[in-house]
C-alpha cells in the first residue's frame, strides 16, 4: 500500500517547485537537460510501481520506453497518423505488449524473472535492429512533436515542450498512485508478501502481476512517445538492456517502493552524470561506485535512507515521552 | 548450397567453437550461481579482464604466456573481489547482489577504459595454431579447432571431478542443499571460496581463448554477459549437464540460425528461450536442489 507521508508531500512540492524554476530560469541546455530528467523520471515511476511493490525487477522497462518511441515514430512519420492519434496509440501498444510479456514472466520468480524480462527486452531490441523498415543502426529522423499552436503554444520551444513533459510527468505520478491505491495495487503488495496466501485466498496472482505490469507499461511507453518527440530522432540503442539497467540504478539510488525517492533518484543520477562527465570521461566508474556503496549500506536509498532515519527518531521521541509518563506514574505510587 | 556436405560441416564446427566459448564462461557462473545462490553478473566483466591480461602479456612475451597467465590473474583478482565484496552480499536476496554486481560492471568496464584505452586491442593467433587443418573435407583455422578441443578437455575434466571424486560429492552436496552439507562437516564457505576462484580462472580462460578470435574491447564483457545468462538459463541452474547443453542449444541456434533463416535469427534465441520459461521454468537440467 502506498502512503503520502508528510515528508513525501514535502518533498514532491520541492521537486516541484526546482521543476518549475529550472523550467522558467534555465537557458536552452539547462531546459534540455531539465526534459531528460522528467522522461527519466517517468521510466522509473514504471519501474517502481512493478519491482518496489510487486517484486518484479524489470530489465525490460527500457525496451518499453523504446516500443513506445518507435511506435510513436512509426505512426508519426511512416504511417502519417496525427500526432495526438500516434501519442494515444504508442501509449496502448507498449501496454498491450507490457501485458503480454507480464503474463509470460508472471509464472517466474527472483532470478528468473530477471532473466525472462532481460530475454523479451533484447528480442524487442534485436528485433527493431535488425528490420530494415526501422531504419536500422541509423534510426528514424524527422519525428513531429505534438502540435499545439491552435491553442497558441509552440512546442518547438524547449522551455513550452519542458512544461508539457512536467504535466506528463504529474499526470504518471497520479496515475501511479491510483493504481497502488486501488485494490489491484492492494492485491499487488499481497501477492508480493506472500503469492501463496493471495492464491489461497481464491485471486488468480498471474493476473494481478500482467495487469499491473500492462499498466506499468502505459506509463513506459508515454515516456517513450515524449522521448522521441524531444530528440527528434530514435535509434535502436533506446532499447539496449543498459537503459533498463541505468533505470533500475536510479529507482534503487532513489529509494525502491516509495515512488517519490525514484524521482529524487532521477534528478541526482542525470545531474550527477552531466556534472562528473565534465570533469572525466568515466563518469560509469563513479555511478558505479556510488551504486554498490549504496547496496551494500543496505539504505534503501538516498530518500529510503532519510525517510527510515527520521521515522526511527519520531518513535524514539515518543517512546521516550511515554516512558517518562510511566517514570512519573510510578513516583507518584511510590509516594 | 544447404546439400553440399561441407556448409554442414563447416557450419557444426562454428556452432561448436561458438559453444565450447561459451561453456567455458557459463559453468564457472552456474556453479557459483547454483552452489551459494549467488548472481555475478559481473563475471562478463572478468572475462574481458581476461582478455585484457592476455592481449598484454602476449604483446610482451608471445601468446602462450597471455594463455597462462589471464586465469591467474583473473583468479588472484577474484580472490580480492570476494574478500571485499562477495563474502558480505552472500545472505543479501538476488535483487541486492543483481545491483552490486552491476555497480561492478560499470566500474570495471571504465577501470579497463583507463588502464588499456577505447581502442580495441588485437592480438595474434599462436604460430603453432595459426595454419588451417584439412578435416572431413574441410579447410578449417587450427585455432578454432583447438578452442573446440580446450572446450572438451574442460567439459571431460570437469566431469570426472565433479562426478567421480570427494571434491565433486562434496560440491554437488552443496548445490543440492548447503545447510545438510554443512551439518555433515563439509566446510560450505571454504568450497564456495574455492569454487569461485576455479570460476574466475574460468572466465579468465575464455578471455585469453576469445582474444584472437574476437577484438579486446572494453564492451567485450558486456557483450557476452547475455548470451552467458541465456546459456544458464535454458540449461538450468547449478548443473554442470545445464552448462554444456545450453552452450550447444546456444551455439547451433545461433550459428544455424543466421545462416539458414537470417531474417529471425536474431529473434530466435530470445523465443527459444521464453519458450524454455514458460514451459520449465527451472530450465532444461536444473541441479536438484535449486
Amino acid at each position: 500500500m502506498f502512503h503520502h507521508t508528510p515528508l513525501r508531500y514535502g518533498t514532491l512540492v520541492v521537486l516541484l517547485a526546482c521543476a518549475l524554476y529550472a523550467a522558467f530560469a534555465a537557458g536552452y541546455f539547462g531546459l534540455e537537460i531539465l526534459i531528460e530528467i522528467l522522461v527519466l523520471a517517468m521510466l522509473v515511476i514504471a519501474i517502481d510501481i512493478v519491482a518496489g511493490f510487486g517484486g518484479m525487477v524489470s530489465l525490460c522497462h527500457g525496451a518499453l520506453l523504446g516500443v513506445g518511441a518507435y511506435a510513436y515514430a512509426m505512426l508519426a512519420v511512416k504511417a502519417g497518423v496525427a500526432a495526438p492519434v500516434a501519442m494515444v496509440a504508442s501509449v496502448g501498444i507498449t501496454g498491450l505488449l507490457a501485458w503480454i510479456i507480464g503474463a509470460v514472466c508472471a509464472r517466474t520468480h527472483g532470478i528468473y524473472f530477471i532473466m525472462a524480462t532481460l530475454a523479451f527486452g533484447q528480442m524487442a531490441y534485436s528485433y527493431i535492429f535488425e528490420t530494415p523498415i526501422f531504419g536500422g543502426d541509423d534510426g528514424l529522423g524527422g519525428i513531429p512533436r505534438l502540435d499545439l499552436s491552435p491553442v497558441g503554444l509552440d512546442m518547438m520551444d524547449s522551455r513550452t515542450f519542458a512544461l508539457f513533459a512536467l504535466g506528463a510527468l504529474i499526470l504518471c505520478y497520479l496515475f501511479a498512485v491510483s493504481i497502488l491505491r486501488s485494490g489491484l495495487g492492494r492485491s499487488l503488495v499481497g501477492v508480493m508478501q506472500s503469492e501463496q496466501r493471495m492464491r489461497a485466498l481464491g485471486l488468480v496472482t498471474w493476473r494481478v502481476k500482467a495487469d499491473v505490469f500492462g499498466l506499468s507499461g502505459l506509463i513506459a511507453g508515454l515516456a517513450g512517445a515524449i522521448s522521441a518527440q524531444h530528440i527528434l530522432y530514435i535509434s535502436p540503442s533506446l532499447l539496449n538492456w543498459t537503459v533498463s539497467g541505468e533505470a533500475l540504478v536510479v529507482v534503487i539510488l532513489g529509494g525502491l517502493g516509495t515512488l517519490v525517492g525514484p524521482l529524487v533518484g532521477a534528478a541526482a543520477f542525470v545531474l550527477l552524470k552531466h556534472n562528473i562527465s565534465e570533469y572525466t570521461p568515466y563518469w560509469h566508474l563513479v555511478t558505479g561506485l556510488i551504486l554498490i556503496a549504496v547496496v551494500m549500506s543496505r539504505a534503501n536509498g538516498i530518500f529510503g535512507f532519510i525517510e527510515a532515519r527520521l521515522s526511527a527518531r519520531s518513535e524514539a521521541k515518543s517512546e521516550k515521552t511515554s516512558n517518562a509518563q510511566s517514570n512519573t506514574a510510578t513516583e507518584t505510587n511510590n509516594a | 548450397m544447404s546439400g553440399d556436405p561441407g556448409f554442414w560441416i563447416l557450419q557444426t564446427l562454428n556452432a561448436l567453437q561458438l559453444s565450447m566459448l561459451l561453456f567455458l564462461l557459463s559453468v564457472g557462473l552456474t556453479v557459483i550461481f547454483g552452489l551459494m545462490h549467488f548472481v555475478n553478473l559481473a563475471h562478463g566483466a572478468l572475462y574481458a579482464l581476461g582478455a585484457y591480461v592476455a592481449a598484454t602479456f602476449a604483446g610482451m612475451a608471445g601468446y602462450w604466456v597471455g594463455f597462462f597467465a589471464a586465469p591467474v590473474a583473473v583468479a588472484l583478482f577474484g580472490i580480492l573481489l570476494y574478500w571485499g565484496l562477495i563474502q558480505r552480499m552472500r545472505k543479501s536476496g538476488p535483487m541486492a547482489q543483481v545491483l552490486v554486481t552491476f555497480g561492478l560492471i560499470f566500474a570495471l568496464w571504465d577501470l579497463t577504459r583507463i588502464i588499456w584505452g577505447d581502442i580495441a586491442v588485437g592480438i595474434e593467433t599462436p604460430a603453432l595454431l595459426s595454419g588451417r587443418i584439412s578435416l572431413l573435407g574441410v579447410d578449417y583455422p587450427a585455432y578454432r579447432l583447438f578452442v573446440i578441443f580446450l572446450g572438451g578437455v574442460v567439459f571431460a575434466a570437469l566431469a570426472v571431478i565433479l562426478g567421480r571424486t570427494q571434491i565433486g560429492a562434496m560440491i554437488r552436496a552443496g548445490v543440492d542443499n548447503d545447510d545438510m552439507a554443512a551439518c555433515l562437516g563439509i566446510n560450505v564457505e571454504k568450497l564456495f571460496f574455492a569454487v569461485f576462484c576455479v570460476g574466475c580462472a574460468l572466465a579468465g580462460l575464455a578471455g585469453a581463448v576469445a582474444a584472437p578470435l574476437l577484438s579486446v574491447t572494453p564492451g567485450m564483457g558486456l557483450d557476452i554477459l547475455i548470451p552467458t545468462l541465456i546459456v544458464i538459463v535454458i540449461g538450468g541452474l547449478g548443473s554442470l549437464q545445464g552448462a554444456i547443453a545450453g552452450s550447444l542449444i546456444f551455439g547451433f541456434v545461433q550459428t544455424f540460425g543466421a545462416v539458414l533463416a537470417p531474417q529471425i535469427s536474431s529473434v530466435l534465441i530470445y523465443a527459444l528461450l521464453a519458450l524454455v520459461l514458460i514451459t520449465k521454468p527451472a530450465g532444461l537440467f536444473p541441479a536438484k536442489g535449486a
